[in-house]
């Protein structure tokens, strides 16, 4: 998570901001707030052991966490870090989303920023030693439990959540009530054991996703509870200005501002009748069209990439050189202007949330990637002190960025409170689409000198772009800075001595959002690129190139080297009619460096093999690491070569997966993963796939084709295909 | 028109008022039955997550008349554990690591059992599938129906 965006949320929700707690104590408060896709069989009795455990009669440790679960498998990466300090055996281990708590301090905020929020591929980063702590923790605890209840033998931690002295044993849940009595000792020692971290143990949350019994949010069934449908003013920005009272077959209409919800017995009587009142609702549209339109915001982009007159924010300055006179003097220059599209997140599960709002308390239960924002945003609404407002979190069926957003909560919680009963509210796939927080298009120009030696001198690089920060958080008096907008291109790892990365905002008005990779999703796209550009103007292999220019990172250089030796790319040549093409990030806190292996099928192209490399630092679970490269790859290579969404006027071009096209089973290419042994402190994964596709396709093409595309995507509008 | 209905859904006989006969199977099941294993992702037959057996066909529910599922079995994700088909496609789904957000696989899982039935295999089943998996399972897909 940059530190921007950090910035924007801690601005958004101060009081939220607590030191995280790691002690056990025995307390039950934080449990209210757990839900998950378990079936309905009553538990056994359990006793929580601090805020994140809970030992049941059955011996099972069940562990509470504040990250969401939405297909990153890390309901399953934080058991583990339990397992191994606890020495359980796997199946004894069970995990479910929690908090936020009822009172400050929140257990389930995130340690790195302190909100309950699950975003910028930070969960493991920032749980992996808090958690281990805390479970290491409970460890002495219980120990210190066996000797109370047996005092002057030597007691250890035995395989399966048992403590022995070599001849008694006792099981945790023996020994779990005693614990809580206990005092937490000041400094615990951490596990040297590798039993689970780092093995591939199987997801905790698969068995429930392939036999149906998963909640996902769209699956939440409360007594007495109604359903309900939204239609959005078709012109994003428009408001109602007038609407029917009542529909039939409707229990209600209630009115959103932007848009009306219908209230009906299902979901599929709420959304036909919230379709077909779209004509009947009369729309205050904005009156300002050109900002809410895409031709008028590209080519506003494109005048502020080359202007002189446009005041950069200037986020990084390195070199004794003004990098424009140093490339003004280079022999060879490149000067590139690369383009990005607005894209949508298109979930599979459609944006949904269930609510109940009485006098004195409210309930949402919700696909959220945004727990502490879901908090404020229901007592704004409610008018409810938190410690009345309690959130369940579901299973997501991805959340991509966009289920951090409070539109579509904020939406059930004032419906439910204007009927008085609790209502699951559900949008339409195109309500989805229409109504998105979409990636940022984005203009970037790049210029760069290499002197006479083959030397990169110097970089300008200037990022044109509606910002997600000054959009959310612009107010009189507070002009915020977006350096995520520039996520990518800071801090580069590349031997270049001469540098300047600028970002000019480009404001609009189509509504922004953080999409899986957020700001490198664009820039790296436009820096890989670049530096291929430049390894070739200097006649240079760009594996070669990037590795001189990386050699004094050894973590850098070792994802290269391992890629280099997975693709084959120094060893031979790609196999006739295809080229390989490669890009590096370094992000998230991770290294990561990616091989397209690409052909082309009727003039269009094809990826056929994927080869990627990743310094992860530990890599708790390899298998779900190369799950998450699998899918981020995936999603990348969707939206490099279909992924786009226009406007007219405030009115955006896709509505469904039949304009909107995304990958499928035929177009995945095979994907080798290389994890390269480390033990640094973990770096984020979930977001770490994504970025490199775009460029390392583009470089292939180049190769294979001789000509350089630098506008994504490749395949735009009526080109894309394959419907 | 509000009708009453019985259903044979995963072999048991279930009667449910509907508010209108052209009411599509996915709510029927979703909202009237509480079987919420299968899913609503498009609405317009184009990503798959809607997808039942009926008579032992694969059908997108989204857009199946509930009237015209009347006589017929019905069997869902949920049904999947009683049928030995079903629980081999379960077995391979999970020792491939399949699901991520696992949104979709109900779908992806009734496509597969569906190709099963009608005798398909392998690569043929995996030409079949042209469901929609944002996650990007796809990888692990192909290799679960290779398994079967």
């Amino acid at each position: 998570m940059s530190v921007d965006r950090r910035a924007v949320l801690a601005g958004g929700a101060v009081a939220l901001v607590v030191p995280v707690t790691m002690v056990a104590n025995g307390s039950l408060q934080a449990l209210s707030g757990t839900t998950g896709g378990s079936a309905a069989a009553p538990a056994p009795a359990a006793t929580a052991l601090g805020a994140y455990l809970r030992i049941d009669s059955l011996n099972n440790v069940t562990l509470l966490i504040g990250p969401t679960e939405m297909g990153q498998g890390i309901m399953t990466g934080l058991g583990q870090l339990v397992a191994e300090e606890l020495m359980l055996n796997w199946s004894q281990v069970k995990v479910e989303h929690a908090g936020p708590s009822a009172s400050p301090p929140n257990p389930f905020a995130n340690p790195l920023f302190g909100l309950q929020l699950t975003g910028g591929s930070t969960s493991m980063r920032g749980w992996y030693l808090p958690l281990r702590q805390a479970a290491a923790t409970a460890r002495e605890m219980l120990l210190a439990a066996a000797r109370q209840l047996a005092p002057g033998k030597t007691w250890a931690l035995a395989a399966g959540g048992k403590v022995t002295d070599g001849t008694t044993t006792y099981a945790f849940s023996q020994l779990v009530e005693t614990a809580t009595l206990m005092t937490p000792p000041a400094k615990v020692a951490l596990a040297t054991t590798r039993n689970a971290i780092g093995q591939r143990l199987p997801r905790t949350d698969i068995p429930a996703k392939v036999d149906g019994s998963a909640v996902f949010g769209i699956d939440v069934q409360v007594p007495g509870m109604v359903y309900a449908a939204v239609v959005h003013c078709p012109t994003l920005g428009g408001t109602v200005a007038s609407m029917p009272a009542s529909a039939s077959g409707a229990q209600a209409l209630v009115n959103l501002g932007n848009g009306v919800a219908v209230v009906a017995g299902d979901t599929w009587t709420a959304m036909r009748i919230a379709e077909s009142l779209g004509s009947k609702i009369k729309w205050t549209l904005p009156a300002d069209t050109a900002s809410r339109d895409s031709v008028h915001i590209r080519a506003k982009g494109l005048e502020l990439v080359g202007s002189t007159n446009a005041v950069p924010h200037i986020y990084e300055t390195t070199g004794g050189l003004d990098p424009a006179v140093a490339i003004a003097n280079a022999p060879t220059r490149l000067d590139a202007t690369y383009e990005l599209p607005y894209l949508a997140h298109a979930c599979m599960e459609v944006l949904n949330c269930t609510a109940s709002v009485s006098a004195t308390s409210a309930e949402i239960w919700a696909p959220t990637q945004g727990q502490a924002l879901n908090v404020f945003t229901i007592a704004g609404i409610t008018g409810l002190a938190p410690r009345a407002i309690t959130v369940h979190t579901t299973y997501l069926g991805g959340g991509l960025g966009r289920k951090f957003d409070q539109d579509f909560v904020a939406e059930a919680v004032k419906i439910a409170k204007a009927v008085g009963k609790p209502v699951k509210l559900t949008w339409s796939r195109k309500q989805d689409f229409q109504n998105d927080m979409y990636r940022p298009c984005a203009a970037i120009r790049v210029q760069a000198g290499i002197d006479a030696n083959k030397t990169l001198t110097a970089m300008l690089y200037r990022n044109v772009s509606p910002s997600i920060n000054i959009q959310r958080n612009s107010k009189p008096g507070n002009n915020p800075e977006d350096t995520g907008a520039v996520a990518g291109a800071l801090d580069l790892p590349y031997a270049i001595p001469n540098r300047r990365i600028e970002f000019v905002p480009n404001p609009a008005d189509i509504p922004l959002g953080y999409w899986r990779s957020v700001g490198e999703s664009y820039n790296t796209f436009a820096v890989e690129s670049a530096m291929d550009e430049l390894a070739l103007a200097a006649g240079q292999d760009p594996m070669a190139w990037r590795k001189a220019l990386l050699a004094a990172d050894p973590r850098s250089l070792g994802v290269l080297n391992a890629v280099d030796t997975l693709s084959g790319w120094s060893k031979s040549a790609a196999p006739a009619g295809s080229a390989r093409g490669l890009a590096f990030l370094k992000g998230f806190g991770s290294y990561i460096a990616l091989v397209a292996q690409i052909s082309l099928s009727g003039g269009k192209i094809k990826v056929g093999k994927m080869f990627c490399a990743i310094d992860c630092g530990v890599a708790v679970n390899p298998d779900q690491i190369e799950a998450q490269i699998q899918g981020g790859i995936a999603h990348g290579l969707a939206a490099t070569l279909w992924g786009q969404v226009t406007f007219a006027a405030g009115v955006p071009s896709v509505s469904n997966f039949n304009n909107y096209r995304v990958l499928k089973l035929n177009d995945m290419p095979t994907v080798s993963v290389s994890i390269v042994p480390s033990s640094e402190a973990p770096g984020g994964v979930g977001e770490t796939g994504v970025p490199c596709v775009a460029p390392a396709v583009a470089n292939a093409y180049a190769k294979l084709t001789g000509q350089r595309v630098r506008t994504l995507p490749f395949y735009p509008g009526a080109t894309m295909g394959g419907l | 028109m509000a009708q009453t209905l019985k259903l044979n859904v995963n072999g048991a006989n279930r009667t449910v008022t509907v508010s209108s006969s052209d009411m599509p199977l996915l709510w029927v099941l979703r909202d009237l039955l509480g079987l919420t294993g299968t899913k609503y992702g498009c609405g317009i037959e184009v990503c798959g997550a809607c997808t039942v057996l009926i008579d032992g066909q694969r059908e997108h529910s989204c857009v199946f008349d509930v009237t015209s599922a009347v006589g017929k079995k019905i069997v869902t994700v949920e049904g999947l554990a009683a049928d030995a088909d079903g629980r081999k496609a379960q077995a391979a789904w999970i020792a491939n690591q399949v699901p991520q957000c696992g949104y979709c696989q109900p779908g992806m899982l009734m496509v597969t059992v569906g190709a099963m039935k009608a005798g398909h295999h392998g690569g043929e089943i995996a030409s079949e599938v042209e469901h929609i998996c944002v996650c990007g399972t796809y990888q692990r897909i192909k290799q679960a129906i290779q398994s079967l």
